[in-house]
């Protein structure tokens, strides 16, 4: 798809992906409910020259879609001069192609800044580097903690239901737990990357 | 084939929209096997995990072999182990 006027038409806005949600709309409605813009983002999106547009690849069966575009969805409420479309990756490959993570993976959400004129001036991918680090030494000290879940490379399959059960109540707390500190690392990403970009 | 039942698990990322392919290929094992399956038990997980095993015995992880399995080599797995377990 070209991007122009034309191809930026053809994305659907935040609210309508939020209403043709079949999947995790409750879980991204409280995700958004429980976004706490740092007014640093709001000021940085706020004092940019000129209107942006953002283009969200996603889809509703994402975890990191649930967790990361309420972040977008919410600071565009709040800044008037983004315009942010949304385009199913799965009905959009050939513009997945164009933004995969490292070169291969087909990783979402892609959030890509353009300027007026479909001039690309950066892009997000997925989640922060930082959250993915702190997640995995979250990880590893359940395991630590608890020796009855066994290795966290072995096959979950392997453990008894109710041992699964429980390390699956206990990876579900840990990332509860991270909530706030993975919102704020995306929104240092996307100031840092506003920063950096000349509109 | 009259071997003892056989039990398949496939485990799969629920985060990653997995689902297609964990119902596909419980329906072609269902379609394939039918009652010489005990069960096949669907385990929603996360941190992009499809790993299927038959009997206990893995005999695919996306982590070590990459990729979602053939369902033909599924297949001959659960036909292998049917084989080797002759039913009661």
């Amino acid at each position: 798809m070209t991007l122009d006027r034309a191809g930026w038409d053809k994305g659907i806005t935040y609210e309508a992906f939020k209403a043709a949600m079949t999947r995790n709309q409750e879980r991204f409605a409280e995700n958004e409910n429980r976004v706490a813009l740092d007014p640093e983002t709001i000021r940085t999106f706020k004092s940019l020259p000129k209107p942006l547009r953002v283009l969200a690849l996603a889809e509703d069966w994402c975890g990191d879609v649930v967790a990361n575009l309420p972040i977008l969805g919410r600071l565009a409420k709040d800044v008037p001069t983004l315009d942010v479309r949304i385009f199913y990756r799965d009905q959009n490959l050939d513009l997945m192609e164009r933004w995969l993570n490292q070169g291969k993976y087909q990783s979402i959400p892609v959030f890509v800044f353009f300027d007026e004129n479909f001039r690309e001036l950066g892009h997000w991918i997925e989640r922060p580097a930082s959250v993915t680090q702190r997640r995995a030494q979250e990880r590893k000290k359940i395991f630590d903690a608890h020796p009855e879940f066994g290795s966290p490379d072995a096959p979950v399959d392997q453990l008894p239901e109710d041992v699964r059960t429980r390390l699956q109540a206990e990876l579900q707390k840990m990332r509860e737990g991270m909530v706030s500190f993975a919102n704020a690392e995306v929104q240092r990403e996307l100031r840092e990357l506003v920063n950096k970009v000349a509109v | 084939m009259t071997g003892k039942p056989v039990k398949v698990k496939i485990t799969y990322c629920a985060e990653c929209g997995y689902e297609p392919q964990a119902l596909d290929l419980t329906k072609a094992l269902m379609y394939e096997f039918g009652a010489q399956l005990s069960a096949i038990e669907l385990i929603p997980w996360e941190s992009g995990t499809f790993d299927v095993s038959v009997d206990g015995g893995l005999v695919h992880s996306m982590k070590r072999d990459g990729g979602f399995p053939q369902h033909a080599s599924v297949k001959s797995a659960v036909r292998s182990r049917l084989v080797s377990t002759p039913g009661v």
